[in-house]
């Protein structure tokens, strides 16, 4: 038995708690409202990275497309919070449409003359394509580097869609609409604590809700798909179902996180389905420490954080430490920022437990079987 | 009549021939890297980029002729790639994920460093003025340099096949392929293929990236635009030179015939997710073949 | 009627003809070992058996249930439970979360999510360690474990299911004389309330467990009967020439 604090529950849950206290009192101790708004946006890049740290970390699903969810989302919500901008009766068309000259507006833009339903869609549309998606490629069981390819192709797709369908979406400019989103006719202002805690809270909840999944006998299933799927499969389970439903719960925090961005930024464009975005985020949940839900959210705050405080001048420089910070994760630590904590707190319990026999680190030193 | 109703589908094909040849020399790299080796190399597009750069510098600086810059690029590229190879990549060769990722950091640093060298301005290669010309028979036409770029694409898979099939050092990679622990014991030092292959591959790319870098101009960022193109054509080859050259061909073609009826972008959309759809059906067949399990 | 019949199974692979026209029937509460010499077509039974491959023909029945061209998890959920020659072990989850995984119980993902584990897990639990001996190893890393603990660990897994049917592929493969000694006690005591087919090379380990013995020739059924029958069959010491240990 392992002693380390790192892998005790109670522990764990403390830190968890610690750390969104922590976030939400950030207002309490920050008035400009510039940065509120800079921090809020840290806190979307921390549900990206958390949704990714569930679907690699814990299912094994390599996922460079997850902008495709984050992206979709952010389209639904702009295209709700313009639409708050116009009048069914005497302006219904965005001024973009007008000045590709349409004369109506598209079908697919009227549910989104109703707030609710906007967001609903902007939440619903992105899963379901991920449970349609998730579930033609892991049916086929295709292997992990290939899930890598797919999802970055079909993130090329829709990013090569958006950007060609100008009339609709406003191609390269993208959607910003002109006013924050207003919910129960109070408008939240993006630079006000209100819309910080909005975006604290989501991460919150998103993230204690994905800690419980990973304790429950579901995210103990998908931890051993993660390793040998076959089995899995030999153990009754059926495996696709599980990597469609986790690769679609990671879409959906995705989704959450796109749709809290727009609010906090009102703007949209392509941009958002780049391929290096989504790579970027698999690189913070790396850094961070993939196998940990809290490592990886705070891999993206450290790394978009340095690279704001840096600006622009060491920018290029920033990004190649970055890349080779990178490398040498992948090559020696594997676990990430998170993965030294663990060592860390091992060596911190080890004197304690005297030399007892198979504890971990002893352990380690015997042949690997089987192999 | 009927010729004429033909003129733009046989532009559209001759087109199409064109893009294939460019999807087929941005993959040829990839193709015998992936095949041979098993690694699915991120850092491809910026291997393209720095084989642009590599033509530009020398040309800016000792004004060496375009069709030198050729072979220069390949050389520049496969030193690069021999480098990383031995520092990295030798390392994570049973671990096809980590390589995915640790390549992605590789295209980071070459990007973010050229960049640094280079700045982010666009850089122009020049080539002479006659492949600037545009070659035209009766309705049909094509550049000049889309010709050329069709003809060395033509003369490098070539010579890829006569490396990979015809000569001893193809043979020992062939028996590294099958079986690495079987060629071990006839004395094949599988190490050194996986060294000579990797950088070969890198110098393909390093030679595309030239050609590309007249095509269109030379950016930092111009690798990321190649390299979810290679990936799909070696994907739906299957890893094999032949699938790769398949799979270029009719993607090449599929593209510019859905660009007569919608545009380019579209067309690109369309045939992104034809692919997926296709990869869906064909996964294995394509990629590995299932590990047999005791 | 066997708890298990297999009716004129054939599977080719590029042509070969690997099963030719294989029928089998398994009785109930007895370890059936499967014999035969190198390409006979054992673990490829086994492939069939558990749905990893689809036979080109003939039919696998269960208890009266056809499964055959069933999924995998659907077999595995109809009862039949397997252990392969290589043991799979979830390698970076502890001992005992093996075991939780293993009791798939519920396997809807969705009632997953809410409870930890469904009703029975720990009396089952005490049971399969016990008979495993693996009680005090159940905090370690499956990947930590020596290698005959690693197949008790994955035979535990499989008595964790609570199948119809085990089908242990080459269990002692790889183990020292002590380590096949206690796995022999384990199939013993197992045997008595459980139905097994036990692929098996060494002839010695077969003696000690088997009920009966069914010897596979080039992809077709060639003999069965009691280990003596067996013995005394000359097809039999045919095919296996020499008669290792015989």
């Amino acid at each position: 038995m392992t002693r380390n604090l790192y892998h005790d529950k109670r522990a764990q849950w403390l830190l968890y708690g610690a750390v969104f206290l922590a976030l939400a009192a950030v207002p309490l101790f920050v008035s400009d409202g510039f940065l509120l708004n800079q921090f809020a946006t840290y806190g979307v890049y921390g549900l990206l990275a958390l949704s990714i740290s569930l679907g690699w970390g814990f299912g094994g699903i390599l996922n460079l497309g997850q902008g495709i969810a984050f992206g979709l989302a952010a389209y639904g919500m702009a295209m709700t919070m313009q639409m708050q901008s116009q009048d069914p009766d005497s302006n219904p068309i965005p001024p973009f449409m007008l000045n590709n000259s349409l004369d109506h507006l598209p079908a697919f833009w009227e549910p989104f003359w109703s707030t609710g339903g906007g967001i609903l869609l902007a939440l619903v549309i992105p899963t379901l394509f991920y449970v349609v998606f998730g579930s033609l490629m892991f049916r086929a069981r295709v292997s992990g580097p290939f899930i890598a390819i797919m999802t970055l192709a079909m993130l090329s797709a829709w990013y090569t869609l958006i950007l060609d369908m100008q009339p609709y979406t406003n191609g390269a400019n993208g959607l910003s609409p002109p006013s924050p989103l207003t919910v129960f006719s109070t408008q939240i202002d993006p630079y006000s604590p209100t819309a910080y805690w909005i975006v604290c809270g989501l991460l919150i909840l998103a993230t204690a809700g994905t800690k419980l999944l990973t304790q429950s006998k579901f995210g103990l299933v998908v931890q051993a798909l993660r390793g040998d799927p076959e089995r899995v499969r030999f153990l009754g389970y059926n495996v696709a179902v599980y990597e469609t439903v986790i690769y679609a719960i990671s879409g959906f925090i995705a989704a959450l996180a796109g749709c809290a961005w727009v609010m906090l930024v009102q703007y949209v464009s392509p941009a958002q389905l780049d391929t290096n975005f989504s790579i970027t985020m698999v690189i913070w949940a790396g850094i961070g420490g993939r196998l940990s839900l809290i490592g990886s959210i705070l891999g993206a705050f450290l790394i978009q954080g340095g690279q704001s405080y840096l600006g622009d001048q060491f920018l290029n420089t920033w990004l190649l430490l970055l890349g080779a910070f990178f490398i040498v994760v992948v090559r020696v630590m594997p676990k990430g920022l998170a993965g030294l904590l663990e060592l860390a707190l091992g060596a911190l319990a080890r004197p304690r437990r005297g030399d007892g026999t198979g504890a971990r680190a002893d352990g380690a030193a015997l042949p690997a079987a089987g192999e | 009549m009927h010729l004429l109703d033909a003129v733009p589908l046989i532009n559209a094909l001759i087109l199409g021939l064109s893009i294939a040849s460019i999807w087929l020399i941005a993959a040829l790299g990839l193709t015998i890297i992936y095949g041979t080796v098993g690694v699915i190399n991120m850092a491809h597009g910026e291997f393209i980029m720095v084989g642009a750069y590599t033509s530009y510098a020398l040309q800016s600086s000792i004004g060496l002729p375009f069709l030198l810059c050729l072979p220069a690029s390949f050389a520049v590229v496969a030193l690069v790639g021999l480098v990383i190879e031995r520092g990295l990549i030798r390392y994570l060769y049973n671990r096809p994920l980590d390589t995915l990722l640790a390549t992605w950091g590789v295209s980071l640093v070459l990007m973010q460093g050229v960049r640094l060298i280079f700045g982010s301005d666009p850089k122009y290669i020049a080539v002479p003025q006659i492949f600037q010309d545009n070659l035209a028979f009766g309705p049909f036409g094509l550049s000049v340099f889309r010709l050329v770029v069709i003809a060395i694409t033509a003369a490098v898979v070539a010579a890829t096949a006569w490396l990979f099939y015809r000569t001893r050092f193809g043979m020992q990679v062939r028996a590294v392929m099958q079986n690495k622990e079987m060629a071990a014991s006839f004395g094949i030092d599988a190490d050194r293929v996986y060294m000579i292959t990797f950088a070969i591959g890198a110098g393909l790319a390093g030679l595309a990236g030239s050609l590309f870098g007249v095509l269109a101009i030379v950016l930092p960022t111009m690798g990321t635009a190649y390299v979810v193109q290679a990936f799909l054509v070696v994907v739906v080859g299957g890893g094999s030179l032949v699938g790769s050259v398949a799979a270029a061909g009719l993607t090449g073609e599929l593209q510019s015939v859905f660009a007569l009826f919608s545009n380019d972008t579209f067309a690109r959309f369309l045939l992104y997710v034809l692919i997926v759809v296709f990869l869906r059906f064909r996964p294995r067949g394509l990629f590995a073949v299932a590990k047999a399990r005791r | 009627m066997g708890v298990l019949e297999i009716h004129n199974l054939r599977k080719s692979f590029n042509g070969t003809k690997v099963i030719n026209d294989f029928s089998f029937d398994l009785t109930e509460l007895t370890l059936n070992c499967l014999v035969g010499p190198n390409g006979a077509g054992k673990t490829t039974t086994m492939d069939l058996i558990t749905g990893r491959q689809k036979p080109d023909s003939g039919r696998i029945v269960l208890r009266g249930d056809d499964i055959t061209g069933l999924g995998e998890h659907e077999i595995a959920q109809r009862g039949i439970g397997r252990k392969f020659q290589v043991p799979a072990v979830f390698r970076d989850l502890s001992v005992r979360q093996n075991f939780e995984v293993a009791y798939s119980r519920q396997t809807n993902p969705f009632r997953n999510m809410a409870g930890r584990q469904p009703p029975g897990f720990a009396p089952r639990l005490a049971e399969v360690t016990d008979l495993t001996g693996l009680a005090d190893r159940l905090g370690t890393e499956a990947g930590l474990l020596s290698h005959g603990e690693t197949q008790w660990l994955e035979i535990g897994m499989v008595l964790m299911q609570d199948p119809a049917i085990m089908l242990l592929d080459e269990p002692v493969a790889g183990m020292t004389e002590a380590e096949i000694e206690k796995t022999v006690g384990i199939l013993n005591r197992l045997k008595r309330t459980n139905t097994l087919i036990v692929v098996e090379h060494d002839m010695g380990f077969v003696r000690q467990i088997a009920d009966v013995v069914t010897v596979m020739h080039m992809g077709s059924f060639l003999a069965q009967g009691s280990l003596r029958e067996i013995e005394a069959d000359a097809r039999v010491r045919e095919v296996y020439l020499g008669e290792p240990e015989v």
